[in-house]
């Protein structure tokens, strides 16, 4: 995962570190234009997109079933999930693997993964601030990094329940 | 307290299961005695043991609720084992009920709920009754010269066991026995056996005399009512010596190799201590030898080990992956001969059969160890059925056979709720009462037999009972008040058709909901769980002998085999179970009644279903639809349009993930290789989704009743 972590970003936010508190890691990606990031330890693995098998009759986020190393995981069209535009796999679409409550590990499809950000409290501006009402309920806030904002997402509003 | 990580707390749960379950076992074992008149105090023995254990479980693990009432039982059952307490119905009913307690408690331990449990506050007002009543022993006076080194070191319990032995008139034996070392933990096991049919063994020590090598001398002592003669005859060898214990005041020999004391049981006066009442007065002093004494061992003599079957599951779908090798090995070893790779090709196609060997052997152990017992659900029926019996004033002797069939873990876990209901049905609606019994000349106490067997693939349980049969009239009678059924037809009904009527939804044949078992929800639902697991129930009756419902259910779910088909261009599967044939659609002879399409096939309907409509697939252009695969469940039928037949397979079906719970119509998922998915077709949930209601609408048409 290396490779993920723009290394100026990363050495912005270790200087920070000395008198902002505790730092959260985040891995951020790409829907629809937008950059977003979820909270890192909540990312079990990052993978190409297997081939994946429609479920008739489910829900329209659901983009259907796939196997990982044998385990059945139902994937998720997060563009769709978050009500923006239905997602198109590409070279550079990615599945986020995440565990939801009730154990179940769900994949979610994004178009691209850019890098892993730390931010601390300060760096984040709460969504209640921010944004009001039905769109609030996905989002943490926005997150503030150098040179670029992330939305913040709370994985376990759009993982199922 | 233990760190408790969730695989403990699992850990805890499997074993607090197995342990209230070894309980149950034995509470229903002393029951069984008790009718007889007859106790084991080694049952009841266990049991406290249970519960001892249970106690020091829940409080490792912090669960309250569980260890405070097991420290009540412990209290009663210590007293019932050292004869304060006698062992009369109410007690066993308190037990049984505490029982089903523990399994509340569990479970609402298991979701971490602290809820009201309605039994627990039965359990304590009962065993607040109980409390107290320690009855007055008789006074009975014996003397018996033994050994102080083994008076000094008898346990409360021993004591008490001795003490009611030599009440009851049974003469005490002392049995030499000459152990090897290596071999001494079975031969003791062996020889308590053998003596259990003769009387008691109440406790054994090592004499001190030093054996010669390997040996090592043991001192048992038995209570039996047969003579020395008899006891020599049956229990006698070459390193036994069987000698009474004499009685005080008879010519003295002393007995035990030391100085020999005499031993008074008399009545105590208030009970000094907990069971006192046993004094030793020593003609002269004589050091009490220490002697180590041995505890039942603690070292479990099972060479088993428990396994969660998730553990299980990741195995199955490393063979799955396996099995997808091994098909790529294949074809590399094809492509290498057909690119006149001879040699490699050969050698590699035989790599290939020696691990499709291994392979199918390395799946049919794993098969295997999943496989249980039904003794594990027959169980905890038995004791339902002594507490319906019970609450329903009728006598009830159940007769298991076949417990030792195997089946599913899986399987079993869903089979119990099914079952239970069935036994219900049978005491609540099939078991006439005694006098109705007696006045038709029928023993008074009812049976229910429950029989498993397997056949083949299947696994066929039976629950068959000699009660009053089912009186189809008034299944009739009520199908039609609902409307299930149309007056007109009602008399074209076979006898097996009116019998089905009795999986309608919302159909009892009591008009007063019973406690037991009524209230509407009833066969269907069992039907419907039976379903699940991929089985069928079917019944038979007659009236005035009694009412069999048979269930077949396949061994095992892990692998199924299963028709590959092409629907649109995308693969699913369709277990082979649920499929009675496949043939070539002709769409000359399709109709269209009532909306839907049918078909005949061999003389009756069947009603046909687009799998690519049904499930709103795009067709690519051009496409022909061309074959039908019948599905069949119980007597239902529906055939299922496809494109395209792949042939068969043996698949393993995961289940979907729980968000997509709701979706309707697939079983599971299996893999097919190449790391593509393919989903299974559940043809029982499509025929209940698309014909129920069709069939009532066909039949007021005048047809012929299609289905159960």
């Amino acid at each position: 995962m290396g490779d993920l972590v723009n290394p100026r970003v990363g050495r912005l936010a270790r200087r920070g570190d000395l008198n902002r508190g505790p730092v959260l890691e985040f891995l951020a990606f790409v829907l629809d234009g937008e950059l977003y990031a979820v909270q890192l330890t909540k990312i079990r693995e990052i993978l190409s997109p297997p081939p994946i098998t429609e479920v008739p009759r489910s829900a329209p986020e659901i983009l259907g079933v796939c196997s990982v190393r044998g385990l059945l995981v139902t994937v998720i069209d997060l563009r769709r999930r978050l009500g923006v535009t239905a997602a198109t796999v590409s070279r550079r679409s990615r599945i986020l693997l995440a565990e939801s409550d009730q154990g179940e590990v769900i994949g979610l499809l994004v178009d691209e993964v850019r890098q892993v950000i730390r931010l601390s409290e300060s760096d984040v501006e709460l969504a209640s601030a921010v944004l009001g009402g039905d769109v609030a309920e996905h989002f943490i806030g926005i997150g503030r990094a150098p040179g670029a904002e992330f939305i913040l997402l709370d994985l376990a509003s759009v993982v199922p329940a | 307290m233990i760190e408790i990580t969730d695989k403990t707390r699992d850990e805890f749960f499997s074993e607090a299961q197995e342990i209230i379950e070894t309980l149950s076992r034995n509470l229903l074992s002393i029951d069984a005695m008790e009718k007889q008149g007859r106790t084991d105090p080694s049952l009841v023995n266990e049991a406290f043991r249970a519960v001892h254990t249970l106690k020091g479980l829940a409080g490792l693990f912090g669960a309250t609720r569980i260890g405070s009432i097991s420290h009540t039982l412990e209290d009663l059952l210590d007293d019932v084992r050292l004869g304060r307490q006698p062992l009369t119905v109410a007690v066993l009913d308190v037990l049984f009920v505490a029982v089903e307690a523990y399994h509340r408690l569990l479970a609402a331990e298991k979701s971490s709920t602290d809820e009201p449990i309605p039994v627990l506050d039965e359990l304590l007002t009962r065993l607040a009754a109980i409390g107290g009543a320690v009855p007055s022993r008789p006074t009975q006076q014996d003397e018996y010269d033994l050994d102080p080194g083994m008076l000094a070191v008898l346990t409360e319990y021993e004591e008490h066991r001795l003490r009611s032995n030599i009440e009851q008139g049974l003469n005490l034996y002392r049995l030499r026995v000459a152990f090897d070392l290596n071999t001494i933990d079975k031969a003791l096991e062996e020889i308590k056996d053998r003596a259990k049919l003769h009387g008691e063994i109440i406790t054994y020590l090592p004499t001190g005399d030093v054996g010669g090598g390997d040996t090592i001398d043991l001192d048992l002592m038995m209570a039996s009512s047969e003579d020395l003669a008899v006891l020599v005859g049956a229990l006698g060898a070459d390193n036994i010596v069987i000698e009474a214990v004499p009685r005080r005041r008879r010519p003295t020999v002393r007995p035990m190799g030391v100085p020999a004391v005499a031993v008074v049981i008399e009545q105590s006066e208030p009970a000094p201590a907990a069971g006192g009442g046993l004094s030793v007065r020593r003609e002269d002093e004589v050091p009490v030898p220490v002697v180590e004494h041995h505890e039942a061992s603690l070292r479990s003599v099972t060479q088993t080990v428990r396994v969660d079957i998730r553990k299980l599951d990741h195995l199955m779908n490393i063979v799955g992956e396996l099995a997808i090798v091994r098909s790529a090995l294949s074809r590399l070893a094809e492509r290498l001969r057909a690119e006149g790779q001879r040699q490699f090709g050969s050698e590699l196609m035989r790599m290939h059969r020696s691990f499709d060997r291994r392979l199918a052997e390395l799946q049919d152990g794993i098969l295997e160890v999943r496989m249980v017992p039904l003794g594990q659900v027959f169980d905890r029926l038995a004791r339902v059925v002594r507490q319906i019996s019970r609450d329903a004033g009728k006598e009830i002797r159940l007769v298991i056979t076949g417990a030792e069939t195997e089946i599913d873990k899986l399987i079993v876990e869903e089979l119990s709720d099914p079952l239970m209901h069935m036994i219900r049905n049978a005491i609540d609606h099939g078991i006439e009462k005694s006098d109705v019994r007696a006045s038709v000349g029928k023993p008074t106490a009812g049976t229910i037999a429950l029989n498993a067997f397997q056949k083949g693939n299947h696994v066929m349980i039976e629950i068959e009972d000699d009660g009053a049969g089912i009186d189809e009239a008034v299944l009739l009678t009520k199908a039609v008040a609902m409307g299930k059924v149309g007056t007109a037809e009602a008399s074209d009904l076979s006898r097996d058709e009116l019998l089905a009527l009795i999986f309608l939804p919302g159909l009892s044949t009591r008009d007063a909901a019973s406690d037991l078992s009524g209230r509407g929800v009833g066969m269907d639902v069992v039907k419907t769980n039976i379903g699940k697991l991929g089985g069928v129930i079917d019944v038979q009756s007659e009236r005035g002998i009694g009412t069999k419902l048979t269930i077949t259910l396949p061994i095992t779910l892990a692998i199924v085999s299963a028709l590959i088909v092409d629907v649109a261009g995308r693969t699913y599967a369709i277990p082979l179970a649920t499929v009675s044939e496949a043939i070539r659609l002709d769409e000359s002879g399709v109709r269209v009644v009532d909306g839907r399409e049918v078909m005949t096939l061999r003389g009756s309907t069947l009603p046909l279903c687009r799998l690519h409509r049904l499930l709103r697939l795009d067709v690519p252009p051009g496409w022909r639809r061309q074959f039908v695969v019948v599905a069949a469940v119980g007597n239902r039928r529906l055939g299922l349009v496809v494109d395209d037949l792949f042939g068969q397979q043996d698949i393993v079906i995961k289940p979907l993930g729980r968000s997509l719970r709701e979706v309707r119509g697939f079983s599971g998922a299996t893999e097919l290789g190449d790391q593509r998915v393919g989903l299974v077709i559940d043809a029982a949930a499509l025929i209940d989704e698309l014909l129920t209601g069709f069939e009532t609408r066909e039949r007021s048409g005048g047809r012929r009743w299609v289905t159960s």
